[in-house]
């Protein structure tokens, strides 16, 4: 069960490689970046189980967030041409 | 190349809001369960600073500079060194060894649970704060 789980996670995550790598746009191989991430997140919670260790799930919640703060940062970079210049971020609301 | 030049983010500011709270708690617990599961006080500090750097991120540098001043950081990164280092020649002058955790309390298995917890707390705030200073750095340079 785990491992055909493990097996197409592999398989999605040869998939996402691809089109990173030949995505036409830059927001294409950003959307595939971030999904390999999401990919990894849930192939490391299914070899946790698999390899009978649940404790890696502490591993995929971090791999998470650092997923979710480089996605922001890349695409601020690209954005704004710097990472925390932005016009729209002295704005008190 | 500005598309939407002044947009506010507005879903971003909401997610960061919700989401910096948890991202702390979670550096909190691999810090403190760093014994049972696996962490420890390197980990935890990179989770930890993650959520100031995400926040900075967000809401820019000069609000984070106002929740934690570049000045406060360094003492925190001296502070971190010196628990550890505190702890060693603590161990010492109970008459131990360096870092010999089992004269800190009455029974060995206490003190070694003390012990470590003082050390990893060290690194942890060594590291949080060497971090948040390092994306200070690299963000402020024009």
């Amino acid at each position: 069960m785990f491992v055909a789980a493990a097996l197409a996670l592999l398989a999605t995550m040869i998939l996402t490689i691809v089109r990173a790598l030949s995505g036409p746009t830059l927001y294409d191989r950003l959307l595939a970046a971030n999904s390999f991430g999401t990919k990894i997140v849930l192939f490391i919670a299914v070899y946790g189980f698999l390899a009978g260790r649940p404790d890696f799930l502490d591993i995929a919640l971090v791999y998470t967030l650092i997923n979710f703060v480089g996605t922001v940062a890349v695409l601020k970079f690209y954005e704004y041409d710097d990472s925390v210049g932005g016009d729209y971020q002295e704005d008190d609301y | 190349m500005k598309i939407y030049p002044r947009q506010h983010h507005r879903v971003l500011q909401v997610i960061t809001r919700l989401m910096v709270p948890f991202v702390l708690m979670f550096g909190l617990y691999v810090q403190f369960h760093g014994d049972y599961g696996p962490g420890g006080g390197f980990q935890a500090g990179v989770i930890f600073a993650s959520a100031f750097i995400l926040y900075g991120l967000i809401f820019g540098l000069h609000r984070t500079r106002k929740v934690l001043p570049p000045s406060t950081l360094r003492w925190l990164v001296s502070f971190g060194v010196l628990l550890y280092a505190g702890t060693g020649l603590l161990t010492m002058l109970l008459g131990g060894n360096l870092l010999d955790y089992d004269v800190l309390a009455s029974n060995p298995l206490s003190g070694q649970h003390w012990g470590i917890f003082a050390v990893e707390l060290g690194v942890g705030i060594t590291v949080t704060s060497v971090m948040i200073s390092l994306f200070y750095g690299f963000a402020s340079k024009r």
